[in-house]
């Protein structure tokens, strides 16, 4: 049973009646299919079914939440009055009460298309596509011991209703379909690992669109090179080019991150930590020219694809850094008020148990107009990483490290041997000044992003061209 | 509809389609303040029912998850799923259903989660009077019900209390500390809190000095030390060991993996930890048992599939698919609280970390990065506050450094800690260190 946006609005009109002065409510349910194969064989296969009504309040300036994954009208209602209660009881120890932006809300009901919608295949396919899948990968190609080779397969279909008491009504249907591997293996005395996830929104058609065999294929020559040639890479300040991948990562946390209102605000401060918008304000330099990062929630077949946000805002695309310069933040509607601005529709909860917040969509680099031959040709002693495994970023999103997987040498221009675990850790207006030729191989990749209390992940898709930084360190 | 009741009519179903069943019936009843800028963001409650199911037919295995309370049109399809499967190299026969019931309840905690008012906790804490205060208060009621095909029909209820706050002294020094328990504890948390409020005053009063990378002696507070040594644990599992995800293997059972100080437990039986528990998801009996003892790695945490695969017994951690450690316990050493600093002599006080990833997960190269106070010791004093730096290592060479183990424990569990550890300070020599 769905709960239509409509049906929502007696619960929020009941909050209201309780003494809220702003009333949300949403009916959330993922279902999904996951098989998972080791070594070619299915080790488990499940099925997911998770759908609730939440209820978000307002009372007294106070903000407060309640939620239930039973769909009784007692249960929901006790949810309604839950969350009054919540909000009205830390009234008296907010000093400076919460209010929500001013907005053209939608009125909408939209969905994601699916060519082979997952609904309509169910886990058989599914089955069949992944071992499929396995097969297609000649293992006997590489001159590696494959130890454990986890591959997963899984779909999920995320239907939501929302309703708002200043008008919003949304009902939406986005299907996402999602492959993850890991592959352990050894050779020459040496043992490493890879894991990747690809994803985006649409059917079982986006496991041949989204190129996964090729990118199996490719990890495995990676690994190769790992075990088999990487050596020691050159240390010091040099010039390095990056290879997508990192870029999108990049993005992702150094700009990305950082632009949450809700963590520049200090809302986050306990958990997922600060950030350094708190001191470099929109309009203030950060990087070159050449740099401008857009968060976009609406790119067709993205994985974290919608065209509304759990506030009923329309989404659109976020200029974070604009030629260098930084420039707006994300915000909901809480942030907006606050900042006296209007919401560009970033308020995503994960599942009927979860809070609105603040959260990215689909954050990449612009592409320019440079061939990775090109970017690397320039360069006399410096290093190219294509490909990461071990990141981090501190919690004021200032200093990142990431450390090479599949990475080589450059030498008068040219590529040369394969280095191993070279580290790049550089603070982030460093990173972004440091950029001098940006490519035009722009590219996406899937990931799952964790943020809030409880813990919530959300896909996001993380984009780049490769890009080359001058005089950066390497340890 | 009581658990038992949706754990029956679930089984009902399932029987008539399968020789071979388990269903796991929960309930959590909860709610959590959220502080930031010293007052409350948001308060957030949670009545949640999950159904778990297992079935087993001719090798095949499948599992549902379902955050719902009408399962039975799911159910009813499961047979036809999993005839289109192939047998699992991970099946084994459900097991003796050896556990026990068990209660381990407070009644103030499921009073305040039930009557959805946070008053009394507000004024136990004092928040009131909360400075530049960030965090998380949570209290949870939690129930589940396990019924499977070899007649297990078990029950067990339990609660929880536990947070963590990040205080500040100033934009540039803070401190982070962390509480748990099954019992309403605003003794514990009052102490967390003031851990954090000490550091952020400690490093608020040196120095702000940059340290350059290299070798350095590390004291690691519990904060820092839980978030590793839950890795440790979680690689200890037979699972993380198959799927790629571990620096241990098969073959490092009775080895030496750490320092002989180190002397790290799995606690299902502690009453005072959140992970308790008399049975695990197969309905095992649960042991306390030690993962490593005076360095030695005494127990590979197992299922009983992954038990089957290892030729070995199930420990009574089963996770369906992956053992699991419950609660975690590092047996004390002797430093004192007062002695820890002069027994770093030279080095860093690292107090609080997060993000940990792993490079190279079979040869245990990882980094962390530590946030909130990283103290400067020379000479067993402090003389200054660091910025935020990285251990960047190999987890083998870490645990095998460990040089002390202090006296005081403390209960821990946060965002960078799931799994409830009660643990002391830890001291580590020549630890990877890299700066900006």
């Amino acid at each position: 049973m769905i709960l239509k946006p409509e049906e929502l609005t007696p619960l929020v009109d009941k909050a209201l009646a309780l003494g809220a002065s702003y009333g949300e409510a949403a009916f959330h349910r993922v279902k999904g299919f996951q098989i998972i194969l080791m070594n070619g064989s299915p080790i488990t296969a499940s099925y997911t079914l998770s759908e609730g009504v939440r209820v978000r309040v307002i009372a007294g300036g106070s903000l407060g939440f309640s939620s239930t994954d039973s769909l009784e009208k007692r249960d929901i209602i006790t949810a309604v009055e839950k969350a009054v209660k919540h909000a009205k009881t830390t009234a008296s120890i907010v000093s400076k009460g919460i209010e929500m932006s001013d907005e053209r809300l939608g009125r909408a009901r939209y969905e994601a298309s699916a060519r082979k919608d997952p609904e309509d295949h169910g886990g058989e396919d599914l089955f069949k596509l992944a071992v499929e899948l396995y097969k297609s990968i000649d293992l006997s190609r590489y001159k590696v011991n494959i130890n454990s080779f986890l591959l997963g397969l899984s779909y999920s279909i995320e239907e939501k209703s929302i309703a708002t008491s200043d008008g919003g009504l949304i009902e939406s249907r986005i299907p996402r379909l999602e492959v993850f591997y890991t592959i352990t293996a050894s050779s020459e005395g040496n043992r490493a690992n890879r894991w990747q996830q690809i994803g985006g929104s649409g059917g079982l058609e986006l496991i041949d669109e989204l190129g996964v065999t090729q990118a199996i294929e490719d990890d495995l020559r990676s690994l190769e090179l790992y075990l088999r040639t990487a050596k020691s890479p050159p240390r010091g300040r040099m010039d390095v080019v990056l290879g997508s991948e990192i870029v999108g990562l990049a993005m992702h946390e150094s700009i990305g991150h950082p632009s949450e209102a809700d963590r520049v605000l200090g809302r986050e401060a306990a958990q997922a930590g600060l950030s350094y918008r708190r001191r470099i304000r929109p309009g203030e330099k950060i990087g070159s020219d050449l740099v401008t990062v857009i968060d976009d929630p609406t790119i067709p077949g993205s994985y974290g694809f919608y065209l509304y946000d759990d506030e009923a805002v329309p989404a659109r695309p976020r200029y974070l850094i604009l030629r260098g310069v930084l420039n707006e933040y994300l915000h909901n509607r809480e942030t907006a008020a606050i900042m006296g601005t209007h919401s560009n529709g970033s308020a995503r909860a994960e599942e009927w148990w979860s809070e609105p917040i603040i959260r990215m969509a689909n954050t990449y680099m612009a592409p320019g107009d440079y061939s990775l031959e090109e970017l690397i040709e320039d360069v006399k002693d410096g290093v190219y990483i294509k490909k990461y495994m071990e990141w981090n970023i501190d919690d004021y999103r200032w200093v990142a490290r990431y450390v090479g997987f599949e990475a080589y040498k450059i030498k008068n221009g040219r590529l040369e041997e394969p280095v191993r675990n070279p580290a790049l850790e550089v603070n982030t207006r460093e990173f972004f000044s440091s950029i001098d030729a940006v490519g035009s191989d722009l590219r996406f990749y899937a990931g799952t992003c964790g943020k809030g209390e409880p813990a919530q992940g959300v896909p996001v898709w993380m984009g780049g061209p490769s890009i080359r930084l001058r005089g950066v360190v390497i340890k | 509809m009581t658990l038992w009741e949706l754990a029956e009519a679930s089984a009902r179903i399932l029987r008539k389609h399968f020789e071979e069943y388990e269903v796991i019936v929960g309930n959590e009843e909860e709610i959590m303040l959220k502080l930031a800028n010293g007052e409350p963001s948001v308060t957030q409650s949670w009545n949640r029912y999950t159904i778990t199911v297992y079935v087993a037919k001719n090798g095949k295995i499948f599992q549902t998850s379902l955050s719902s309370t009408s399962p039975g049109e799911v159910l009813e399809k499961l047979d036809t799923i999993l005839a289109t499967l192939t047998p699992s190299p991970l099946y084994a026969p459900l097991p003796e259903p050896t556990g026990q019931n068990y209660e381990n309840t407070d009644d103030k905690i499921v009073e305040i989660v039930r009557s959805g008012d946070l008053s009394k906790v507000s004024e136990d804490l004092e928040l009131d009077q909360a400075g530049n205060w960030a965090g998380t208060i949570r209290l949870a009621r939690e129930e589940r019900v396990l019924v499977n095909s070899n007649k297990a029909s078990l029950h067990g209820e339990k609660t929880l209390f536990n947070g963590y706050m990040r205080v500040f002294a100033d934009d540039e020094s803070s401190g982070q500390w962390s509480w748990t328990s099954t019992m309403y504890r605003p003794d514990i948390a009052k102490k967390a809190i003031g851990a954090a409020a000490r550091l952020a005053e400690e490093c608020s009063g040196l120095p702000k000095r940059k340290i350059e990378s290299g070798n350095y002696n590390v004291l690691l507070s519990p904060m820092v030390a839980g978030n590793l040594l839950e890795i440790v644990a979680r690689s200890a599992s037979g699972g993380a060991m198959l799927f790629g995800f571990s620096f241990f293997n098969k073959e490092d059972l009775e080895a030496t993996v750490a320092s002989e100080k180190l002397t790290l437990y799995d606690k299902p039986h502690d009453r005072e930890l959140p992970g308790y528990s008399q049975f695990d998801d197969e309905g095992v009996a649960t042991r306390d048992k030690p993962i490593i003892e005076k360095g030695v790695l005494k127990n590979i945490l197992h299922n009983s599939k992954t038990a089957k695969l290892f030729g070995t017994k199930t420990t009574g951690n089963a996770g369906l698919l992956m053992p699991e450690p419950f609660n975690l316990d590092v047996a004390p050493g002797g430093l004192k609280d007062d002695e820890m600093l002069e027994a770093l002599g030279d080095g860093l006080y690292i107090t609080n970390n997060w993000y940990t990833r792993f490079q190279n997960y079979p040869e245990g190269l990882f980094s962390t990065v530590a946030r909130d106070a990283v103290i400067i010791v020379e000479g067993g004093k402090p003389v200054g506050c660091a910025g935020r730096v990285r251990i960047a290592d190999s987890m083998k060479r870490l645990l095998s450094n460990i040089e002390g183990v202090g006296a005081t424990l403390w209960q821990i569990q946060w965002w960078e800690v799931s799994t409830p550890t009660r643990l002391p300070h830890i001291l580590v020599s020549n630890a990877r260190i890299t700066s900006e």
